[in-house]
Formats: C-alpha cells, sequence, structure tokens
C-alpha cells in the first residue's frame, strides 16, 4: 500500500513527528514523503531515512507554514500519486488544512490516531474517545483514500539513512488568505500558573521526605520546567496547593507531565491524564500512573533525577 | 457584525463504563452530557466582539433535543439565538456539512468554533466546515483582534506555546484555544429566561460519506500505553531527556 | 466502584478471644461528652460508626466507681445497674449492625478529682497529680488495692450484663494500672513496687481477675501507653511494656497500643501539626514481634494503603482510629466500595478534643458537621432528605468552608440549582492560606474534600472570580441567597482585651500587617524584628510568630493573656508549641498590651499594672492577630440598603447569612453553621436552628409524688435541732 508522509517543519528543521510518521507509514508499504517550502530541497537529507523510497518537494512561497499552500500542495501531491494512505502529524498545523483537504477529496479522515492496521486493502485505524477511557477501530468504507493525523509520540522515530530519490512536483501558487506574520516566543510560563505550564515536573508522596522537595525544585529549574506535585505533599503542607495537580486541584494539560513517585490515584489522573507526553518514574511496577504514561520507568527517582540533572 | 458559533455537547464517561449491544458506543447511561469546554471560549469570544462592534451572535449545534441544553447554556451567556441541526451522525465530516448548510445562509463576518470537543477530539470540524464553505481560516486561536472588517490578526498557539502570529482575510473560520479568555459565568435569572428561548430546529440534508465508520468500541487494555524505558539510571534519564527535548521542540 | 484488591486484607475477619470481629477496622476508646447520662446521643453516635463498616466500637474510658469521678470532664460511667441499662442501648444498636462493643474500665486514681461524687480516690503512692490540680490520693494498702481490684471485677460483671463483647483494664494515658508499672507515680517500696515484677504485679493480678470473671464471654483488652517521653522516671518499652506483654500474653486477648501519659496526652491523640499518620507504628510493631495475641493501635488513620502495609508488614491486626472514625464514620464502608475520594479524612486539628478537655460540651468536629448530632438533631453524614423547597434556586456567595459546606449539602438535598459564586478563583475562602501555616498542611483537607463533593453534584455550580454587587445579587435570579463572605483580622488593633483600637495601629502601613495581607496577600514587612500581636488564643497569632521566626526573623510574641494559644492548651497542641517556639527564640511577653506603636517601637503596659508603666519594645514591623470582623458589608447592604421587600420584588425570597460572616468563629463552627442552614432550608424559618433533644429528666406529676414522699420519710420524726 502506498503511504505519502507530509514532513512538518519549523525555522529551517524537520520536526520530530515527521520521523514518527515514517517509522508509521514504512509499516504498512512504501512511503514518499512530502516537503513542502520555500526551500524545501534543505529539508531533503533529514528525512532521508531508511523506508523512504521517493522525497518530493514542493516550493511555495511562504517561509513558515500557511494552510492554504499546504492544502494546495497536498490535493496535488494526492492526485498525483494516488497514495492510499497519508499520514500527517496531530499537530497544530495540521489541523489546519488535513481536515479540509480531506473532506475535499472525499478521503476517508480520523485524527489522534495512535494505531493503525491493514486488512486486506483495508486501512483500519485505533483512536480514543471519551477522555481516552475507550478505544476504537474505525473503518473507512467507501472512500478513494484515508488521510490520518497521528498522535505524536507513540511511534519511535525512524533511523537509517536512506537511499531515496528526489522529485520536484510543480504546484500552482494558490493565493494565501491566512498569512504567516512572525513567531513569538512563548512568555516564560508564571511560576506558580501550573495550568499554562509548558511542562511539568510532578512530584508525589514517592519522594519520601520533606528535604527531598528541594532537590525537585532544582531539578525543575535546571530541566525548564515547573514544579507541580500531587495531594499528599500539599496536605503535608510541603508545597502550596496552587501547585496540586488533580481532582482537588488543578486540571494541567502541559505538552510533557514528567512524574516522580506519583503512584496515580484517580483523582489524580483526573487532573494530568489529557496531558501531551506522560512519563512516569515510579519503583512501583503495578502504580497506576503507568496506565495513562506514554513511557514509564520503574527505577529508583532519586538515582534518575541524579542522573538527569547531570544532563542539564 | 455577526458571528456564529459551533457549538457541541459532548459526553462525559465518569469511571465506570458498559456498551451499547452493538459495540459500537458506549451505552448512554455512562455518559453525562455537558457544553464542550472550548465552545464557552468560543461563545465568550463572539460575545465580547459583539460588545466591542454591535450586532449578532448565533448558535448552531447537531444533536438530539438533550443537547439544547448545551445551547441554552450559551443562550444564558448572552448569545441572540440557536439553530439546532437533528439527524447528524457525529464524526466530523458529516458535522461539518450539516454546519455548511446553516451557516452559509447566516451570511456571518466571522464563524468561531473550537478547536476540538473533548469526547472526540478530533480537532476537524472547524476546517473542515471552512473547507465547504470556501473561507479562510486558522486554527487553534489564542488571541484575536478584529475590527469588524478586512483582515483579522491572530495567535495561533503551536507546540511549546510558540505563537504564530497569522493575518486572516475575512469572512473566516477561527477555531478557538481555550484560555483565549475568560468565559463569563450566567446567572440563575439568565438561565431561566435561556429555557424559554425558543430554538429554530432543523433537520440536516444528508448525503455525504462520513469521515469513518465506527466499527468496534473497547477499553484499553491496563497499561497499554506505557513504554517501559529500561535500563541504569543514566540510561533511564537519557532517554527521558531525549523525550523532553523532542516533545517540547 | 468495587474495593481494590490491595485493601482485601483490611476486611478478613480476625478472633480476639471469644470473638470474632468481621474486618479490622475498630473504633478505639474516645469521648464524646455524652458517657452514660445521655444515653441515647451515646448509643447514635458509636452505632453510626458499626453502620459505616466499623466492625468493632468502644466507648470512652468508663468509670468504674464513684472514686473514679472525672468531673468537670464527661466520662461514661458503669457503677449501677442504671448504668448497665443505659448503656446496654448502645450495645444493642451496634450488635444490630454486626459490631462489637467494648467497654474501657477506668479508674483514675490522683488524676480523678471527684469534684461530683466527693469520694477520695486510691493510688499507688501519695503524690498530686501532673493533670489536675489539687487531687491527692489515698495511698493504696493491701486492702486498698484488694478493694480496687475488686471494683474493676464487679464493673466487668456488669459490663458483660449490658452486652459488651470486648472489655478493657485500661492501663495508659497514666490512669491506675500504668501508675503501679511506672515509677514516676509508683514510689512503693513494698511487693507492688520497686522491681518490674512488683511494679506490674497490681495489673497481671488484675487482669487475671478480671479474666476469671468474664473471660469466657468477653474478649479482654489491655491498652497499654508504651512511652512517655520522659525518660526513666517514664512508662518505658523495652524497660516496661515488652516484659509486661510476655508476662500477661497468655491473659489478654487483644493488646490495644498507645503511647504518652495523660500530661501530654497530645504524643497520643497527635495534632497533625506534629505528626503524620501511623506515628506510634513502631511501638506498636515491637509489641506484635513479641506477642501471640492479636494487636490493635491508633494513628490517625485516613489512608488504606498505609493501613494495608502495616498490616501486610506485620506491624499491627487491627486500624484503630478514634478521630478519623468522628470525621468520617463511613470510612471503612468507603475502602470496601472504593470510594476513596468520598472519605472526609481527620485533619488532626483536635477541635473534638478540646470539647473532653475544656469539661462538659459534647464534641464537634471540623470536618464532619454532624459529629455529635446524630441523635439531638437527627443528622446522618450520609443520607439526606430532599428539601421541601428543592424546586428552588440558590446562590450562595462566598466558598469558604462554610460557603462549601451550604452549597454542598443544599446540592445533597436535591435543591434545583445551587450556584456557589466566589471572588477569588478557587474554593477554600481564608482557609486556602491558613494551611500554609507551618505544621497545617492536612487542613487543606477541608477544601479538598468540599470541592470533589461539589465537583460531583450536577445541581451545584461553582463560579470563581466573580465578585458580585449587592445589585447583582438582587437580580442573581436566585429565590434563596446565602451569603458567606468570612471575616478578616482587624486592621487597627481593635481587640477583646481593650475593646478599643490601638494608637498607631494601621495595617495599611508598609510596616504593620495582618495575616490576611501575608498570607492571602503575600504581604512582606521589611526589617529584622517582629512584634506579633496576638489577643486571639488560638492558632493563628503563635503560627504567624512560627512562621516568620521561620524566615529569620527575630520574633517577639506578646498577648495580653496569661499564656499563648491558650485555647492550643485544650487542642493538646500546646506543649510542643512551646517547644517550637522556645527552639526558634521567640520571645513571650504574656500579660502585655500595645498602648501604642509607632515606627520601630511597641509600647505596652502589663495589663495588671495599676499605674501604667509603659514599656518599649523595639520591633521594625507588627503583625495584628487582635480580633476578627465579619465581611458584612454585602449582607448590610441587601438588608438594609435594599431591603427585603425590594429583594422579595426581584424574586428573592429569603436571606441569610452563614459562618464568620455573621460572627467570627472555629472553622468547625463555622461549617457546621453552613451545615445546619442547609439541613433546615425547609424548615418554618430557616435563619433560626430547630430545637435540638436534650437528655435530661422530665418531672411529671408520678415523679414529684415519689421523690417527696422519700425525702419526708428521711426525716420523718426528726425535728429541727
Amino acid at each position: 500500500m502506498s503511504v505519502l508522509v507530509v514532513a512538518e517543519h519549523l525555522r529551517g528543521q524537520i520536526r520530530d513527528v515527521t520521523r514518527e510518521l515514517i517509522t508509521a507509514g514504512r509499516e504498512v508499504g512504501p512511503v514518499t514523503v512530502a516537503v513542502i517550502g520555500q526551500d524545501p530541497g534543505s529539508l531533503v537529507d533529514a528525512v532521508n531515512i531508511d523506508g523512504v523510497t521517493e522525497i518530493v518537494t514542493v516550493t511555495i512561497g511562504a517561509g513558515e507554514f500557511e494552510n492554504d499552500a499546504y492544502q494546495a500542495a497536498v490535493e496535488a501531491l494526492i492526485a498525483d500519486r494516488k497514495p492510499r494512505l497519508t499520514l500527517l502529524g496531530f499537530t497544530v498545523n495540521s489541523m489546519g488544512y488535513g481536515p479540509a483537504a480531506a473532506v475535499k477529496l472525499g478521503l476517508g479522515f480520523a485524527s489522534d490516531v495512535h494505531g493503525i492496521a491493514l486488512e486486506g486493502d483495508a486501512v483500519i485505524a485505533t483512536r480514543s474517545f471519551y477522555g481516552s477511557k475507550v478505544s476504537a477501530e474505525l473503518e473507512f468504507p467507501g472512500v478513494n483514500g484515508v488521510m490520518l493525523l497521528l498522535r505524536p509520540t507513540v511511534w519511535s522515530p525512524a533511523e537509517g539513512v536512506g537511499n531515496s530519490s528526489v522529485t520536484a512536483l510543480d504546484v500552482a501558487a494558490v493565493p494565501s488568505r491566512a498569512r504567516h506574520l512572525e513567531l513569538i516566543e512563548a512568555t516564560a510560563a508564571s511560576d506558580v500558573d501550573i495550568t499554562q505550564a509548558d511542562f511539568l515536573l510532578s512530584i508525589g508522596r514517592g519522594i519520601g521526605d520533606k528535604e527531598n522537595v528541594e532537590m525537585f525544585k532544582e531539578l525543575a529549574e535546571k530541566m525548564g520546567a515547573t514544579l507541580s506535585v500531587s495531594r499528599p505533599l500539599v496536605d503535608a503542607g510541603w508545597m502550596p496547593s496552587s501547585r496540586q495537580v488533580g481532582q482537588s486541584g488543578k486540571t494541567v494539560k502541559p505538552t510533557v507531565y514528567l512524574a516522580f513517585g506519583i503512584s496515580g490515584a484517580v483523582q489524580h489522573l483526573a487532573g494530568m491524564k489529557t496531558s501531551g507526553t506522560i512519563i512516569a518514574v515510579n519503583t512501583d511496577p503495578e502504580a497506576a500512573i503507568f496506565n495513562v504514561a506514554q513511557y514509564g520507568a520503574k527505577a529508583d527517582l532519586f538515582d534518575v533525577a541524579e542522573e538527569l540533572e547531570k544532563l542539564y | 457584525m455577526k458571528t456564529v458559533v459551533c457549538i457541541k455537547q459532548v459526553l462525559q464517561l465518569g469511571d465506570e463504563v458498559e456498551f451499547t449491544a452493538d459495540g459500537l458506543d458506549v451505552d448512554p447511561d455512562y455518559l453525562d452530557p455537558a457544553l464542550n469546554e472550548w465552545d464557552s471560549f468560543a461563545t465568550e469570544e463572539a460575545l465580547q466582539l459583539r460588545e466591542r462592534l454591535g450586532g449578532e451572535v448565533v448558535l448552531v449545534t447537531c444533536g438530539s433535543k438533550q443537547s439544547e441544553a448545551a445551547l441554552r447554556r450559551c443562550l444564558a451567556m448572552g448569545a441572540d439565538r440557536a439553530i439546532r441541526i437533528e439527524g447528524v451522525d457525529r464524526d466530523p465530516f458529516s458535522v461539518a456539512r450539516a454546519l455548511a448548510d446553516v451557516v452559509s445562509a447566516e451570511n456571518s463576518d466571522l464563524v468561531l468554533c473550537g478547536v476540538q470537543s473533548s469526547d472526540a477530539v478530533q480537532a476537524a470540524t472547524g476546517t473542515a466546515l471552512a473547507e465547504l464553505l470556501d473561507l479562510p481560516r486558522a486554527a487553534v486561536i489564542t488571541k484575536l483582534d478584529y475590527s469588524g472588517a478586512g483582515t483579522a490578526v491572530v495567535d495561533r498557539e503551536l507546540e511549546g506555546g510558540l505563537i504564530d502570529r497569522v493575518e486572516v482575510d475575512t469572512p473566516a473560520v477561527l477555531t478557538i484555544q481555550t484560555g483565549i479568555n475568560q468565559p463569563r459565568y450566567a446567572n440563575l435569572r439568565a438561565i431561566k429566561q435561556a429555557e424559554q428561548v425558543e430554538i429554530d430546529v432543523r433537520s440536516a440534508a444528508g448525503g455525504g460519506t462520513p469521515a469513518y465508520r465506527v466499527r468496534k468500541m473497547f477499553v484499553p487494555d491496563r497499561g497499554e500505553g506505557a513504554e517501559m524505558l529500561n535500563g541504569s539510571p543514566a540510561e533511564i534519564a537519557a532517554r527521558i531527556a531525549s523525550i523532553v527535548k523532542e516533545r517540547l521542540a | 466502584m468495587a474495593r481494590d484488591p490491595k485493601h482485601d486484607i483490611l476486611f478478613e475477619p480476625i478472633k480476639i478471644g471469644p470473638k470474632i470481629m468481621k474486618n479490622r477496622f475498630y473504633q478505639v476508646p474516645h469521648c464524646n461528652g455524652f458517657g452514660s447520662e445521655k444515653p441515647f446521643s451515646q448509643a447514635y453516635f458509636r452505632a453510626l460508626k458499626a453502620e459505616g463498616g466499623f466492625a468493632g466500637v468502644s466507648t470512652e474510658y468508663c468509670s468504674i466507681s464513684p472514686e473514679s469521678d472525672d468531673t468537670h470532664r464527661m466520662s461514661a460511667r458503669i457503677w449501677d445497674d442504671g448504668d448497665i441499662k443505659n448503656l446496654s442501648l448502645m450495645c444493642d444498636m451496634l450488635h444490630e449492625h454486626d459490631a462489637l462493643a467494648a467497654c474501657e474500665l477506668w479508674y483514675g486514681g490522683p488524676h480523678a478529682p471527684n469534684m461530683e461524687s466527693r469520694c477520695v480516690a486510691r493510688g499507688p503512692s501519695q503524690i498530686p497529680s501532673d493533670f489536675e490540680f489539687l487531687t491527692y490520693a489515698i495511698e493504696a494498702d493491701k486492702d486498698d488495692i484488694r478493694h480496687l481490684q475488686n471494683l474493676y471485677v464487679a464493673a466487668a460483671k456488669r459490663a458483660r450484663t449490658a452486652g459488651f463483647d470486648i472489655v478493657y483494664v485500661y492501663g495508659s494515658h497514666s490512669y491506675l494500672p500504668q501508675q503501679f508499672l511506672t515509677p514516676y507515680y509508683n514510689h512503693r517500696t513494698d511487693e507492688y513496687g520497686g522491681s518490674f515484677e512488683n511494679r506490674a504485679r497490681f495489673w497481671r493480678e488484675t487482669i487475671e481477675m478480671v479474666k476469671e470473671a468474664v473471660g469466657d464471654d468477653c474478649a479482654i483488652c489491655v491498652r497499654m501507653s508504651t512511652d512517655m517521653f520522659m525518660g526513666e522516671a517514664g512508662t518505658q518499652l523495652k524497660r516496661d511494656c515488652l516484659p509486661f506483654v510476655e508476662l500477661c500474653d497468655d491473659l489478654v486477648d487483644v493488646w490495644d497500643i498507645n503511647l504518652s501519659g495523660i500530661a501530654e496526652w497530645g504524643e497520643d491523640a497527635t495534632p497533625s501539626r506534629f505528626y503524620p499518620q501511623g506515628r506510634a507504628l513502631p511501638w506498636q510493631a515491637a509489641v506484635k514481634a513479641i506477642s501471640k495475641k492479636p494487636v490493635l493501635g491508633v494513628g490517625r488513620w485516613t489512608n488504606p494503603d498505609l493501613m494495608a502495609e502495616a498490616i501486610n508488614e506485620g506491624k499491627l491486626d487491627i486500624i484503630a482510629t478514634c478521630r478519623p472514625s468522628t470525621s468520617d464514620p463511613f470510612l471503612p464502608k468507603k475502602i470496601d466500595e472504593g470510594r476513596l475520594d468520598d472519605i472526609r479524612e481527620c485533619i488532626g486539628c483536635n477541635v473534638c478534643i478540646s470539647r473532653w478537655e475544656i469539661g462538659g460540651p459534647p464534641l464537634i468536629c471540623t470536618q464532619n458537621a454532624t459529629a455529635g448530632e446524630e441523635y439531638r438533631r437527627g443528622w446522618h453524614p450520609e443520607r439526606f432528605t430532599k428539601a421541601k423547597n428543592a424546586d428552588n434556586d440558590v446562590l450562595v456567595v462566598g466558598a469558604g468552608p462554610a460557603g462549601m459546606d451550604c452549597a454542598m449539602i443544599l446540592g445533597k438535598r436535591g435543591m434545583r440549582r445551587v450556584h456557589l459564586v466566589e471572588a477569588q478563583d478557587d474554593m477554600g475562602g481564608t482557609m486556602r492560606w491558613i494551611p500554609q501555616l507551618p505544621g497545617l498542611g492536612e487542613w487543606a483537607r477541608i477544601v479538598n474534600y468540599r470541592k470533589i463533593q461539589i465537583d460531583k453534584l450536577k445541581n451545584v455550580e461553582f463560579i470563581p472570580n466573580t465578585k458580585l454587587s449587592a445589585k447583582d445579587v438582587a437580580e442573581y435570579g436566585a429565590e434563596i441567597v446565602i451569603v458567606a463572605t468570612g471575616s478578616y483580622w482587624s486592621t487597627d488593633g481593635l481587640n477583646g482585651a481593650s475593646h478599643a483600637t490601638i494608637d498607631g495601629a494601621d495595617a495599611s502601613l508598609a510596616w504593620q500587617a495582618t495575616p490576611d495581607q501575608i498570607m492571602g496577600e503575600g504581604k512582606e514587612l521589611a526589617g529584622d524584628s517582629v512584634v506579633v500581636f496576638d489577643n486571639d488564643g488560638y492558632y493563628t497569632g503563635v503560627s504567624m510568630a512560627e512562621k516568620l521566626a521561620l524566615e529569620g526573623k527575630k520574633v517577639t510574641l506578646m498577648t495580653p493573656l496569661g499564656t499563648i494559644g491558650p485555647y492550643m492548651h485544650f487542642t493538646l497542641e500546646a506543649p510542643n508549641q512551646h517547644r517550637t517556639l522556645h527552639r526558634l527564640g521567640v520571645e513571650i511577653v504574656p500579660y502585655h498590651l500595645p498602648s501604642r506603636v509607632e515606627e520601630g517601637v511597641v509600647v505596652a503596659t502589663h495589663v495588671y499594672d495599676e499605674e501604667g508603666h509603659e514599656k518599649s519594645f523595639a520591633a521594625d514591623g507588627v503583625v495584628w492577630v487582635a480580633q476578627r470582623r465579619s465581611n458584612e458589608a454585602l449582607f448590610r447592604e441587601l438588608k438594609d440598603s435594599i431591603g427585603l421587600e425590594q429583594l422579595k420584588a426581584e424574586g428573592v425570597d429569603s436571606l441569610y447569612r452563614i459562618g464568620d460572616c455573621e460572627a467570627p468563629r472555629l472553622t468547625a463552627d463555622a461549617v457546621f453553621s453552613g451545615h445546619r442552614l442547609a439541613r433546615e432550608i425547609d424548615s418554618d424559618d430557616p435563619s433560626l436552628p430547630l430545637p435540638f433533644k436534650r437528655e435530661r429528666r422530665m418531672v411529671d406529676d408520678a415523679s414529684v409524688a415519689s421523690e417527696k414522699a422519700e425525702y419526708a420519710a428521711l426525716y420523718a420524726g426528726a425535728s429541727l435541732s
């Protein structure tokens, strides 16, 4: 089955999700990677990865992402290469044009997909519903092709240098109705508003003593994370309740939630399980937090924390 | 200035779950309806535009009679009128097609949608709707500057908090991110008054292929999600550092 | 929800002597202010815990004789047939829930003031009590010892008759058997004093006699304090207690192991300010390691994981609770049903205990407003009736503890819509910052519990960040409006000692502050030294002093009272709080009231100095913990400026206020106030509490006639001398 992967890039760098899409795609069939941009040639090397059979470049006017140009390019690519499956990252950029192209071309469509299977010629996608409490298998009857937006971090980034051909596809320029003006760095997350933080380092009862809070505070600072806590630490008076994640605290959705020594009481999970990527370190392999985490480590918290500190 | 806000009554699942007999969805007895969180921000943004520029805020939703509770919630916040479209499948393309017929007839200056719904998280309806209406659009908006004509300047919130400032021609469809404003509360009097408002009920024209069909719904295996990182503390730390770096990039 | 399998161990039955306890949850003896004089209040209070899943429930300390009368403090008594009858009600009601009933036989020795009975107690040595002024005991000779042991036996038999399943020979908290065992109390040189064998003799003999008398029918429980924390003189684990366990293990069916003597029994009933849950576990485990019998022990247990761990690690057999069982009588049932987020966890504030220490009043609970109200007001903590006026919408203004509890109970009573509106961005009111005071973290449970419950109630909506004006309230659209806007600390030095403001006091100045400003608004005082003026008398003044001292300031804690934080004596927090402040170098200035303040100096006089000599205390800053005032502006405006008539025209039928907005008070009482209004929101006049049932003897014609006849017979034929 032919697969089209649309590379995503920002400020002249291929984003990691692209390599994940390649991993997912090459499990299904030969992968064509589309690089769309002002100077796509400069990005070709970064996607010339084992399993990629063809790289197609599309040159557009805009330096950064613009949804009309991307949509036109992807529509042209699909018309030209007729992939059975088109893969995009489930990212803010894809949200701006993916569903538009799919509804226009009559493709099957699903986003935030975390599993792909083939049954003969049919694509079966798995994704979650209802606050990730249930999963569903989706099928796409009566369509010409399928576009899936894949959840980041599920597939590991593809490795290995490829031997791909590079071709250019000319796509007529379309007027851009939503024009990129500038990129603005996020203002530093406020120290106490954990709901606004992009990266939370969260600690729980497993850290043992009050004295250890300081160590994780320092680690958070070094890693550029905001420190949050589970309820027992607030109950113990070690941290103010403004830092508390959970049903009786704050509901948070950071891009990364790194948990040390949090077992994952339901009330805690309720406050953080929709975080982008959850990484949990706990000494108890049965800890419930592993059920919602994408990455888990059964290890001594302090050893891992010490090693992490060395890396920053 | 007329703004159409497309809203959804989402269904929230509690701690326990049972499926319908055909296994294709959760038994409704286990689902609690609520206004989609994103849509209260979209409604607030529309109300603020009306306060600044005058005009009208029109709500549209797809759903059964039960979903009128979500419309009334937004009416209580101050929206002017509400339209409910019956007989629509729940997939984003079916919803977008049904909305397109109604929204197009409204000839509004802006169409606001929530970025996504909390029960499905497709983040697709607004963008698909824009395509069907052939309107400019921008997704995941955390700031909107609009004077009522010409172009709007919006901030899109990218991964990692980076802001992409974009100029959009109008009329346009914008999908609104939480946190763009602070949605107002509705007092009890407004809630009571909203209960009396007559809702314009339409039927969907139908047609078009749905985005997907659910063939099976199930509770994921315990621990399905976590990939366990093995090795020495140093190796684990290195993996964590690289994952963090990737995600925040 | 189902029970978590890792908690299964907590629900395994266990044999104690001739009885089987159906699970591992047990309510150890603790006072409630009802004794045997208020039998219905007593029985309903205890039975509720059995209904909530406790497999064994005890009386409080139960006096075995008028020689052991703790008046003014309220104990149970099992002196005669009347007491048997009254206590049998409790036993019957416990048995209806398949729970075992326990009776803690108590003899106080020199600690019993006998103010009602006017008897004289007997004890091992004639040394006055270290707990109670002016009480001495008779130094018991051998006949007295026999007499004492017979009192235990007779009382044990009466307990059996009343229906008790477990009988205690209670020897902790410095009561009689512990006095014999401990050199601090026992200075004897006969065979009941001196060596371990001699000091243990009284207790062992007494246990033997009680076992002989009732041991076939009742389990024999021994409650023993295993450390008094006073060195050689006090009871010691290794020297006294472990040998005693070995000596008596064959006689005892279950050991109830705790800590402390009576003078500092806060080492047993530990305030959360100083100790986490499970504090006594090492001592309990030491007994468990050498005993063949089940060991039970308190530890302010609220966390089922820690409970299961204590049993799985072989440190305890039975989870004993007093305060957590009052805070949530349904603790076992909620664990059984996997409803952990519904547990109303004890915060360890010891306000319950303060009522016993004060002497007389029934216990109250900060977390559970229904504690003590089971019979007299008929309040059940887990059952609610639909309000008769449930078709009304309610606006509660202010989401502090009172407003939260009120909104929660109104929600549970099925009011159509309840809006809880708060000016700040989250619930809690002052209870958002109080848990940030040193050691008070667990007090956050007051807010956490209610927040989770409110979140679950579909008819209750929380609206943050919204400060309502009187006009907003009037036009809100609620038929019932409840104002719960709390209170603030006076900023001008107004206080309950002088009933006047203090010259120069003005917390709007940079060098002066109130607790609200420091904790709620983050105000910081410049400089190295500070005077904390405290005329509140509870935790706020001492906590501010402790916090500022921890931050490195030189702190002077000044109060017109004779001691700092006197109410903390009743909550058992005082001894360790004194130690803490002493360790931090806080200078305590009692009996002093500032007459004026100016930048850099507090000028004060001794309250008993008739000539008013002034003394200056140099200080860079001043913190006023003088008194609180209700935040009643909104209420007054609604009632006085808009007026009830105009409110009616807007559709507001009723206007109430609750909590500190009425009058500042203990958090427990503020919560009670909100709870009470919600419970009685459909009464004829909810602004006034419904009368509660009072257990008292009622006079009727027959009793008048018989009492008069009995009295007349006393003096038949005796003329005035």
